[in-house]
Protein backbone atom coordinates (compact mmCIF):
# COMPACT_ATOMS: atom_id res chain seq x y z
CA UNK A 1 0.00 0.00 0.00
CA UNK A 2 1.41 3.44 -0.85
CA UNK A 3 1.77 6.42 1.45
CA UNK A 4 1.26 10.06 0.71
CA UNK A 5 2.94 12.92 2.55
CA UNK A 6 0.24 15.04 4.21
CA UNK A 7 2.21 18.24 3.76
CA UNK A 8 3.59 18.09 0.20
CA UNK A 9 1.53 15.25 -1.37
CA UNK A 10 4.58 13.22 -2.47
CA UNK A 11 3.69 9.54 -2.86
CA UNK A 12 5.85 6.64 -1.67
CA UNK A 13 5.53 2.89 -2.06
CA UNK A 14 5.09 0.66 0.94
CA UNK A 15 8.48 -0.16 2.42
CA UNK A 16 10.15 3.03 1.16
CA UNK A 17 12.82 4.35 3.50
CA UNK A 18 11.26 7.82 3.27
CA UNK A 19 8.15 6.55 5.04
CA UNK A 20 10.18 5.88 8.18
CA UNK A 21 12.95 8.43 7.82
CA UNK A 22 10.89 11.35 6.57
CA UNK A 23 9.60 12.65 3.25
CA UNK A 24 12.43 13.15 0.72
CA UNK A 25 10.90 16.43 -0.41
CA UNK A 26 9.74 18.20 2.78
CA UNK A 27 11.15 15.94 5.58
CA UNK A 28 7.70 15.52 7.14
CA UNK A 29 6.94 12.28 9.01
CA UNK A 30 3.19 12.57 8.69
CA UNK A 31 1.67 10.39 5.98
CA UNK A 32 -1.66 9.31 4.67
CA UNK A 33 -1.99 5.59 4.18
CA UNK A 34 -3.65 5.06 0.84
CA UNK A 35 -5.74 2.09 -0.11
CA UNK A 36 -4.62 0.71 -3.48
CA UNK A 37 -8.02 1.25 -5.05
CA UNK A 38 -7.90 4.92 -4.07
CA UNK A 39 -4.43 5.53 -5.47
CA UNK A 40 -5.57 6.14 -9.05
CA UNK A 41 -8.09 8.77 -7.99
CA UNK A 42 -5.48 10.48 -5.81
CA UNK A 43 -2.92 10.47 -8.61
CA UNK A 44 -5.54 12.11 -10.80
CA UNK A 45 -5.89 14.78 -8.12
CA UNK A 46 -9.51 13.97 -7.53
CA UNK A 47 -9.07 13.64 -3.82
CA UNK A 48 -6.78 16.37 -2.69
CA UNK A 49 -8.03 17.61 0.66
CA UNK A 50 -8.98 21.27 0.68
CA UNK A 51 -6.82 22.19 3.66
CA UNK A 52 -4.48 25.10 3.98
CA UNK A 53 -0.84 24.65 4.99
CA UNK A 54 -1.65 26.05 8.43
CA UNK A 55 -4.55 23.63 8.81
CA UNK A 56 -2.34 20.67 7.86
CA UNK A 57 0.27 21.76 10.41
CA UNK A 58 -2.42 22.19 13.07
CA UNK A 59 -3.87 18.80 12.20
CA UNK A 60 -0.51 17.08 12.60
CA UNK A 61 -0.02 18.80 15.94
CA UNK A 62 -3.52 17.82 17.09
CA UNK A 63 -3.11 14.22 15.98
CA UNK A 64 0.28 13.96 17.72
CA UNK A 65 -1.24 15.43 20.89
CA UNK A 66 -4.26 13.15 20.77
CA UNK A 67 -2.28 9.97 20.32
CA UNK A 68 0.33 11.09 22.85
CA UNK A 69 3.22 10.99 20.37
CA UNK A 70 5.56 13.33 22.20
CA UNK A 71 8.50 12.66 19.93
CA UNK A 72 8.14 14.48 16.61
CA UNK A 73 10.74 12.13 15.15
CA UNK A 74 8.27 9.23 15.14
CA UNK A 75 6.44 8.86 11.84
CA UNK A 76 2.66 8.88 11.98
CA UNK A 77 0.57 7.11 9.40
CA UNK A 78 -3.01 8.08 8.90
CA UNK A 79 -4.71 4.74 8.54
CA UNK A 80 -8.05 3.09 9.29
CA UNK A 81 -11.04 5.06 10.20
CA UNK A 82 -11.68 5.18 13.91
CA UNK A 83 -11.22 8.93 14.30
CA UNK A 84 -11.98 11.26 11.46
CA UNK A 85 -10.48 14.73 11.66
CA UNK A 86 -12.80 16.84 9.58
CA UNK A 87 -10.66 19.87 10.33
CA UNK A 88 -8.96 21.10 13.48
CA UNK A 89 -11.59 21.02 16.23
CA UNK A 90 -14.05 18.75 14.42
CA UNK A 91 -13.79 15.03 15.01
CA UNK A 92 -15.93 12.01 14.21
CA UNK A 93 -15.26 8.86 16.20
CA UNK A 94 -16.10 5.30 15.28
CA UNK A 95 -16.58 3.88 18.76
CA UNK A 96 -16.91 0.30 17.55
CA UNK A 97 -13.41 0.47 16.11
CA UNK A 98 -11.99 2.39 19.06
CA UNK A 99 -13.22 -0.32 21.41
CA UNK A 100 -11.43 -2.97 19.35
CA UNK A 101 -8.22 -2.51 21.22
CA UNK A 102 -6.16 -4.80 19.02
CA UNK A 103 -6.79 -2.77 15.91
CA UNK A 104 -4.88 0.39 15.07
CA UNK A 105 -6.63 3.64 15.76
CA UNK A 106 -7.31 5.91 12.89
CA UNK A 107 -7.64 9.48 11.89
CA UNK A 108 -9.33 10.34 8.70
CA UNK A 109 -9.30 13.62 6.93
CA UNK A 110 -12.11 14.92 4.80
CA UNK A 111 -13.96 12.10 3.10
CA UNK A 112 -12.72 8.84 4.50
CA UNK A 113 -9.35 8.36 2.89
CA UNK A 114 -6.85 9.14 5.53
CA UNK A 115 -6.00 7.36 8.67
CA UNK A 116 -3.60 7.23 11.59
CA UNK A 117 -2.10 3.95 12.66
CA UNK A 118 -0.58 4.54 16.02
CA UNK A 119 -0.01 0.97 17.10
CA UNK A 120 3.68 1.72 16.87
CA UNK A 121 3.25 4.67 19.20
CA UNK A 122 3.34 3.58 22.82
CA UNK A 123 0.68 5.72 24.32
CA UNK A 124 1.45 6.93 27.80
CA UNK A 125 -1.35 8.68 29.55
CA UNK A 126 -0.36 7.92 33.09
CA UNK A 127 -2.43 4.76 33.04
CA UNK A 128 -1.63 2.04 35.51
CA UNK A 129 -0.07 -1.14 34.23
CA UNK B 1 -10.39 -13.34 22.63
CA UNK B 2 -7.03 -13.19 24.46
CA UNK B 3 -8.24 -10.06 26.22
CA UNK B 4 -11.45 -11.75 27.32
CA UNK B 5 -9.52 -14.75 28.68
CA UNK B 6 -7.07 -12.39 30.42
CA UNK B 7 -9.95 -10.51 32.01
CA UNK B 8 -11.61 -13.73 33.02
CA UNK B 9 -8.47 -15.08 34.70
CA UNK B 10 -7.93 -11.68 36.36
CA UNK B 11 -11.42 -11.94 37.78
CA UNK B 12 -10.85 -15.53 39.00
CA UNK B 13 -7.66 -14.41 40.79
CA UNK B 14 -9.48 -11.39 42.14
CA UNK B 15 -12.17 -13.65 43.52
CA UNK B 16 -9.54 -15.76 45.30
CA UNK B 17 -8.14 -12.69 47.03
CA UNK B 18 -11.48 -10.95 47.35
CA UNK B 19 -11.90 -8.12 49.78
CA UNK B 20 -8.18 -7.80 50.39
CA UNK B 21 -7.87 -4.98 47.94
CA UNK B 22 -9.96 -2.06 46.77
CA UNK B 23 -12.48 -2.58 44.01
CA UNK B 24 -11.92 -0.41 40.94
CA UNK B 25 -15.24 1.02 39.83
CA UNK B 26 -15.30 2.96 36.57
CA UNK B 27 -17.97 5.56 35.83
CA UNK B 28 -18.64 5.51 32.11
CA UNK B 29 -21.23 7.07 29.86
CA UNK B 30 -22.02 9.78 27.35
CA UNK B 31 -21.04 13.42 28.06
CA UNK B 32 -23.16 15.40 30.51
CA UNK B 33 -24.98 12.35 31.91
CA UNK B 34 -23.71 13.14 35.41
CA UNK B 35 -20.76 10.80 35.90
CA UNK B 36 -18.73 13.37 37.81
CA UNK B 37 -21.81 14.51 39.77
CA UNK B 38 -22.38 10.93 40.93
CA UNK B 39 -18.68 10.30 41.62
CA UNK B 40 -18.59 13.60 43.55
CA UNK B 41 -21.62 12.65 45.62
CA UNK B 42 -20.10 9.28 46.55
CA UNK B 43 -16.68 10.76 47.35
CA UNK B 44 -18.22 13.65 49.30
CA UNK B 45 -20.45 11.25 51.26
CA UNK B 46 -17.59 8.97 52.28
CA UNK B 47 -14.38 11.02 52.17
CA UNK B 48 -15.63 14.59 52.47
CA UNK B 49 -13.86 15.56 49.24
CA UNK B 50 -15.07 15.82 45.68
CA UNK B 51 -13.36 14.20 42.70
CA UNK B 52 -13.80 16.81 39.94
CA UNK B 53 -15.50 19.86 38.55
CA UNK B 54 -18.93 19.70 36.89
CA UNK B 55 -20.21 22.01 34.18
CA UNK B 56 -23.16 22.55 31.89
CA UNK B 57 -20.77 22.58 28.94
CA UNK B 58 -20.23 19.01 27.69
CA UNK B 59 -16.81 17.32 28.02
CA UNK B 60 -15.83 19.13 31.22
CA UNK B 61 -14.00 15.95 32.30
CA UNK B 62 -11.31 15.41 29.70
CA UNK B 63 -8.93 13.22 31.68
CA UNK B 64 -9.54 10.18 33.82
CA UNK B 65 -9.69 11.23 37.48
CA UNK B 66 -9.85 8.95 40.47
CA UNK B 67 -10.05 8.76 44.22
CA UNK B 68 -8.54 5.84 46.08
CA UNK B 69 -9.52 4.12 49.32
CA UNK B 70 -13.13 5.27 49.35
CA UNK B 71 -14.63 3.22 52.16
CA UNK B 72 -18.37 2.74 51.82
CA UNK B 73 -20.48 1.29 54.60
CA UNK B 74 -23.93 -0.02 53.83
CA UNK B 75 -26.22 -2.03 56.12
CA UNK B 76 -23.38 -3.22 58.33
CA UNK B 77 -21.12 -4.14 55.43
CA UNK B 78 -18.01 -2.27 54.40
CA UNK B 79 -16.18 -2.19 51.05
CA UNK B 80 -13.23 -0.14 49.80
CA UNK B 81 -13.38 1.30 46.31
CA UNK B 82 -11.19 3.14 43.89
CA UNK B 83 -13.62 5.51 42.17
CA UNK B 84 -12.59 6.16 38.57
CA UNK B 85 -14.42 8.99 36.80
CA UNK B 86 -13.90 8.96 33.03
CA UNK B 87 -14.41 11.51 30.22
CA UNK B 88 -17.73 11.22 28.39
CA UNK B 89 -17.78 9.01 25.31
CA UNK B 90 -19.24 10.49 22.12
CA UNK B 91 -19.20 9.80 18.39
CA UNK B 92 -18.85 13.42 17.35
CA UNK B 93 -16.87 16.31 18.79
CA UNK B 94 -17.37 19.71 17.20
CA UNK B 95 -15.79 22.85 18.61
CA UNK B 96 -18.75 24.90 17.36
CA UNK B 97 -20.98 23.13 19.90
CA UNK B 98 -18.84 24.63 22.67
CA UNK B 99 -19.03 28.08 21.11
CA UNK B 100 -22.82 27.97 21.62
CA UNK B 101 -22.06 28.05 25.35
CA UNK B 102 -20.12 31.29 24.89
CA UNK B 103 -16.63 29.80 24.64
CA UNK B 104 -14.08 31.44 22.38
CA UNK B 105 -13.11 29.69 19.11
CA UNK B 106 -9.55 28.96 20.21
CA UNK B 107 -10.63 27.54 23.57
CA UNK B 108 -13.39 25.53 21.89
CA UNK B 109 -10.94 23.90 19.48
CA UNK B 110 -8.62 23.05 22.36
CA UNK B 111 -11.52 21.57 24.29
CA UNK B 112 -12.53 19.50 21.22
CA UNK B 113 -9.03 18.08 20.87
CA UNK B 114 -8.79 17.27 24.56
CA UNK B 115 -12.27 15.71 24.54
CA UNK B 116 -11.24 13.41 21.68
CA UNK B 117 -8.10 12.48 23.60
CA UNK B 118 -10.30 11.88 26.66
CA UNK B 119 -12.48 9.40 24.81
CA UNK B 120 -9.43 7.34 23.84
CA UNK B 121 -8.23 7.52 27.44
CA UNK B 122 -11.60 6.32 28.76
CA UNK B 123 -11.54 3.33 26.45
CA UNK B 124 -7.95 2.52 27.37
CA UNK B 125 -8.86 2.34 31.06
CA UNK B 126 -11.79 0.01 30.49
CA UNK B 127 -9.84 -3.22 30.87
CA UNK B 128 -8.42 -2.10 34.22
CA UNK B 129 -11.85 -1.86 35.80
CA UNK B 130 -13.23 -4.51 38.16
CA UNK B 131 -16.79 -3.29 37.60
CA UNK B 132 -18.47 -0.45 35.79
CA UNK B 133 -21.32 1.92 36.51
CA UNK B 134 -22.74 3.29 33.25
CA UNK B 135 -24.31 6.67 33.95
CA UNK B 136 -27.06 7.63 31.51
CA UNK B 137 -29.17 10.76 31.25
CA UNK B 138 -32.76 9.75 32.08
CA UNK B 139 -34.14 12.67 30.07
CA UNK B 140 -32.51 11.49 26.82
CA UNK B 141 -33.34 8.70 24.39
CA UNK B 142 -31.88 5.51 25.92
CA UNK B 143 -31.44 3.81 22.56
CA UNK B 144 -28.47 5.84 21.32
CA UNK B 145 -25.43 4.51 19.47
CA UNK B 146 -23.15 5.65 22.28
CA UNK B 147 -25.17 3.92 25.02
CA UNK B 148 -25.49 0.69 23.09
CA UNK B 149 -21.80 0.64 22.11
CA UNK B 150 -20.57 1.35 25.65
CA UNK B 151 -22.80 -1.25 27.29
CA UNK B 152 -22.19 -3.83 24.54
CA UNK B 153 -18.43 -3.52 24.82
CA UNK B 154 -18.42 -3.73 28.62
CA UNK B 155 -20.56 -6.87 28.50
CA UNK B 156 -18.36 -8.38 25.74
CA UNK B 157 -15.37 -7.94 28.06
CA UNK B 158 -17.30 -9.73 30.84
CA UNK B 159 -16.95 -6.79 33.22
CA UNK B 160 -19.84 -6.63 35.73
CA UNK B 161 -22.04 -3.62 34.97
CA UNK B 162 -24.69 -1.52 36.70
CA UNK B 163 -26.78 1.02 34.81
CA UNK B 164 -27.79 4.31 36.41
CA UNK B 165 -30.49 6.53 34.93
CA UNK B 166 -29.52 9.92 36.35
CA UNK B 167 -31.40 13.23 36.59
CA UNK B 168 -34.71 11.79 37.81
CA UNK B 169 -35.29 15.15 39.50
CA UNK B 170 -36.07 16.58 36.06
CA UNK B 171 -39.65 16.54 34.79
CA UNK B 172 -38.93 14.82 31.49
CA UNK B 173 -36.91 11.95 33.02
CA UNK B 174 -38.26 8.54 32.06
CA UNK B 175 -36.63 5.67 33.98
CA UNK B 176 -39.23 3.16 32.75
CA UNK B 177 -38.12 3.75 29.18
CA UNK B 178 -34.53 2.86 30.19
CA UNK B 179 -35.70 -0.23 32.06
CA UNK B 180 -37.55 -1.48 29.01
CA UNK B 181 -34.61 -0.70 26.71
CA UNK B 182 -32.12 -2.58 28.89
CA UNK B 183 -34.23 -5.25 30.63
CA UNK B 184 -31.30 -7.67 31.05
CA UNK B 185 -29.29 -5.29 33.25
CA UNK B 186 -29.80 -3.98 36.76
CA UNK B 187 -30.77 -0.32 36.54
CA UNK B 188 -31.27 2.27 39.26
CA UNK B 189 -32.91 5.68 38.77
CA UNK B 190 -31.22 8.42 40.80
CA UNK B 191 -30.58 12.12 41.00
CA UNK B 192 -26.89 12.62 41.76
CA UNK B 193 -27.52 16.34 42.10
CA UNK B 194 -30.31 16.00 44.67
CA UNK B 195 -29.07 12.76 46.22
CA UNK B 196 -32.34 10.98 45.46
CA UNK B 197 -32.41 7.17 45.67
CA UNK B 198 -28.79 6.90 46.78
CA UNK B 199 -29.65 4.12 49.24
CA UNK B 200 -30.95 2.03 46.38
CA UNK B 201 -27.81 2.89 44.40
CA UNK B 202 -25.47 1.76 47.20
CA UNK B 203 -27.48 -1.44 47.57
CA UNK B 204 -27.00 -2.11 43.84
CA UNK B 205 -23.31 -1.15 44.05
CA UNK B 206 -22.74 -3.76 46.76
CA UNK B 207 -24.58 -6.36 44.67
CA UNK B 208 -22.38 -5.39 41.72
CA UNK B 209 -19.24 -5.80 43.86
CA UNK B 210 -20.20 -9.38 44.63
CA UNK B 211 -19.84 -10.15 40.92
CA UNK B 212 -16.22 -8.96 40.89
Amino acid sequence: MPYKCVHCSEIYDDGSKEVLEGCGKCKSKFFFYIKQEKLKEILENKEIPALSTAEKKQMEKDVRDIVGAKNDENPIFLDFESIKVLKPGKYLLDLGKLFEMNKPRVYQLEDGKYIVDFTSQRINMGKEE
Amino acid sequence: MIRILKNFSKRILAALFRRKREIKIGFYGPPNAGKTSLANRICKDWTGEEIGVVSKIPHETRHVQFKEKVEIKHKGRKLTFKIVDTPGIATKIDYEDFMHYGMKKKDSKKRAKEATQGIIESIQWLDDMDAIVVVLDATENPYSQVNITIIGNIVARKIPVLLVANKIDLKNANVKKFESTFPEYELVGISAKEGTNMDEFYEALFRLSKKV
